[in-house]
């Protein structure tokens, strides 16, 4: 039996468009100082630290030689997940449930300092992928397509996901957008890869986020509130694109049944009182409530026709604002996670799912975007 | 108390300076599938993956997207994976998170990969050099060999090390060399011969440093019930560890010593209840990616006082036929696939553990110590590896 870990400490910077003289690791930086202040613990009580993100996005080899230190890492054990934020989160969480460290800091940062469309695109095939022009978004956009003809999804139904998401967003003063869209707005915006509008389409947004992981025997000396992780998965897919069924995302639906199973959901729909989730894009959050059994295969729209992720519905989804209005490209997952623990605290404040006691916090890892993401999904609940 | 966790399996590549006959999935696919069939195990009984490799060497991103099928089909089988990367500490930091992957209980039976292909890139230290601070550090060419170059002067200056005993460092590593078939440099080499080399970098000749190399690297760790049904030689990680040092050389406070590893050593020691490592224990794979390092890192390890680990060398202590051989397998310096080279030190150190470590065999082995650096000399790793249960 894994040891039981808990959230204790929960970081955030605003999240915007620059932070002006910003190097990355100074997003790091603020956002695990105030973890640190949110948990009133010293760098000293630290066993070790997790920091994430890629190399080739931050411009640097071995970027995680200054974000250890950021985070606090100084002659301590850290490592580094070249992967979305979330995935640092899995890793402290196995490294405390191990028995082998307490307190653990995980931290994620997002920055515009390179450009992305460009560095995603030599994650792919050299030989047919590239010469497509093929990218992050563009893999996203095929994703969306095929999941749109599949199931004869429309635009206007994933642009619902826009306004709903941007209208949240603008309670969050963290959140990167905070002005609520119209439908019309979202359909008007421009083409960026059909059948993607710019309103589709998160922002690349800066800033930083840390949270603080403790083992059972630290959580009582540190908080009152802790927010207990009580389930855990994550799982990649397969990098060869032609193969796949692009209107399906199996590696999230593996995720998320590892996660309910520890967890004990059967009914997440039901059992779920908010989600935070990694919508790539808008078409992807409908595809997110299918892969995640909140609705049955091609029914992930019906959810936002009838309004049951809306706040107040029956299962808020992405009060934040979600990645639509936050989207730091390798700790947008993370984010997610902060925000539910921040959820399970009653600490969201404007934003704030009413009596929220168990949430859902998913993350995606996908540097060359459809082509083996990684999906993750932690099972968060109230201490 | 933490689960115990063993290497059951062990799959090496063969390394050059560029493995043109494969592509990188079949890089990857040859130490996998070695892994395996050493394990005897199939692809269905791994639980989890965890993958390393420093993708600014590779000249693309993500190279690990690329692989992951090559890796028991992780992606058509939508398992765990996760990616790691810490310099050249990646094959020590994957190692770690493989034992940390075991010890949570959530998996039994884990798959650690690393690999890389510096034969893709043009100048692996001109990548390397932009991980160095742009403003107060790069521009005088930091990175490893500069480092490395340093910690030699530090410790001539200190202790009067000369570069004969460099050379003699590289004599060693290059003769322990012939006897693996998976090292990338394979030839004899006097001490004569290294002092007429081409100089890199005061007082680092070209045969005080390492090559860059394709290459990948497989290991497979299990839970203890898991382990003793998979193999009757498990190499039992019996201690582990990182540190992480300051990230400004400017702001280290070494050059002739290493006190980040002598902290580090401490740490893993007394997990390990290691009192006396000289002797306790039986081999060392150091990452030695230049000559000096072997002996700065035999005295931080505690081998021997500082300043004594030329004297150690010169006595024989650490040739193959010595009471503590180090680099059996010729270490970093023969070969050195960036992101793959730690988890060669472990494999290496498990090989010998395991008694499989065929014409570089060290006789009658039951403590292996395993080093990792990276991060221009920032990050160490170190693993002990017991033939006991500890």
């Amino acid at each position: 039996m894994p040891r039981r870990v808990a959230i204790v400490g929960i970081g955030q910077t605003k999240h915007e468009e620059s932070k002006g003289h910003y190097v990355y690791y100074e997003n790091d930086f603020e956002a695990s100082k105030r973890a640190l202040e949110d948990a009133s613990l010293t760098r000293g009580d630290l066993d070790t630290v997790i920091a994430s993100g890629w190399d080739a996005i931050d411009g640097r080899t071995i970027s995680d030689m200054h974000t250890c230190m950021a985070i606090g890492g100084y002659l301590k054990d850290s490592s580094h997940a070249a992967e979305d934020g979330i995935m640092a989160l899995v890793y402290g969480y196995l490294r405390i449930a191990s028995g082998l460290f307490d307190i653990a800091l995980v931290a994620g940062h997002g920055h515009r300092e390179a450009a992305i469309d460009a560095v995603t695109r030599i994650t792919l095939d050299p030989l047919f992928a590239r010469p497509a022009q093929r990218n992050y978004l563009i893999t996203m956009a095929m994703q969306a397509n095929a999941y749109m003809h599949k199931y004869g999804v429309s635009e206007e139904q994933a642009a619902k996901v826009v306004v709903k998401n941007r209208a949240n967003g603008v309670h969050n003063p963290y959140a990167h957008l905070d002005s609520p869209v119209t439908l019309e707005d979202v359909l008007g915006s421009a083409v960026v890869a059909y059948p993607l509008k710019a309103l589709d389409c998160p922002p690349e947004s800066v800033g930083g986020v840390a949270l603080i992981l403790a083992s059972e025997d630290m959580v009582r000396r540190i908080t009152d509130k802790p927010v207990w992780i009580r389930g855990i998965g994550w799982a990649i897919e397969s990098y060869e694109f032609g193969g796949k069924d692009l209107a399906e995302i199996p590696s999230l639906v593996a995720a998320a049944q590892r996660a309910y199973q520890m967890a004990g959901i059967k009914r997440p729909l039901n059992e779920l009182d908010l989600a935070e989730v990694h919508e790539a894009t808008s078409f992807h959050e409908l595809m997110d409530y299918e892969a995640l059994g909140f609705a049955k295969a091609g029914q992930g729209a019906k959810l936002i026709d009838q309004g049951a992720t809306e706040m107040g519905g029956k299962l808020p989804v992405n009060p934040s604002g979600g990645s639509l209005c936050t989207n730091l490209f390798s700790a947008s997952g993370l984010v997610r996670a902060a925000e539910a623990a921040l959820q399970l605290r009653g600490d969201a404040h404007g934003r704030q799912v009413a009596d929220a006691s168990l949430a859902l916090a998913h993350g995606l890892s996908a540097p060359a975007g459809a082509a083996a993401p990684t999906n993750c999904v932690a099972i968060l609940e109230r201490g | 108390m933490a689960r115990r966790v063993a290497i059951v399996g062990v799959g090496l590549t063969k390394c050059s300076s560029h493995r043109r006959d494969v592509t990188y999935p079949e890089l990857v696919h040859e130490a996998v599938t070695a892994a395996l069939a050493d394990a005897n195990l199939k692809a269905k009984d791994i639980d989890a993956i965890v993958y390393g490799a420093m993708d600014p060497f590779d000249g693309v991103f993500a190279p690990e997207r690329w692989n992951v099928d090559a890796c028991v089909g992780a992606g058509a089988l939508n398992k765990p994976f996760i990616k790691l990367t810490t310099g050249g500490t990646t094959g020590g930091s994957v190692a770690l998170g493989g034992y940390y992957h075991v010890t949570s209980g959530l998996f039994d039976v884990v798959l650690v990969v690393a690999s890389q292909r510096v034969g893709e890139t043009l100048e692996a230290q001109l990548v390397l050099n932009t991980c160095i601070d742009p403003i107060y550090e790069r521009w005088m060419g930091g990175g490893a060999i500069m480092v490395g170059a340093n910690q030699a002067a530090s410790h001539f200056r200190s202790y009067g090390t000369t570069e004969e005993d460099l050379a003699m460092v590289a004599v060693k590593n290059y003769a322990s060399a012939l006897n693996n078939p998976y090292a990338h440099l394979q030839r004899h080499l006097t001490v004569e011969d290294c002092l007429k080399m081409r100089m890199i970098s005061w007082p680092l000749r070209l045969s005080d440093c390492c090559p860059s190399s394709d290459g990948a690297c497989a290991i497979i760790l299990a839970s203890e019930k898991r382990a003793r049904k998979i193999t009757k030689t498990p190499a039992w990680i019996r201690g582990a560890g990182q540190i992480t040092d300051n990230y400004y050389i400017g702001d280290r406070p070494w050059f002739q010593d290493w006190e980040a590893l002598s902290i580090l050593a401490h740490r893993v020691y007394s997990e390990a209840k290691i009192d006396n490592p000289l002797e306790d224990i039986d081999v060392a794979e150091l990452y030695n990616a230049f000559t000096i390092q072997e002996i700065i890192e035999s005295e931080a390890l505690g081998f021997c006082e500082p300043g004594k680990g030329t004297e150690l060398l010169r006595k024989g202590v650490t040739s193959m036929e010595g009471k503590l051989p180090v680099n059996p397998s010729g270490g970093t310096l023969c070969t050195n696939p960036i992101g793959a080279t730690g988890l060669i030190r472990i494999a290496e150190a498990a090989l010998q553990v395991m008694g499989k470590a065929d014409k570089h065999q060290v006789a009658n082995v039951k403590t292996a110590l395993a080093h990792v650096w990276g991060a221009a000399v920032g990050f160490h790793v170190l693993m002990i590896l017991d033939k006991q249960n500890p």
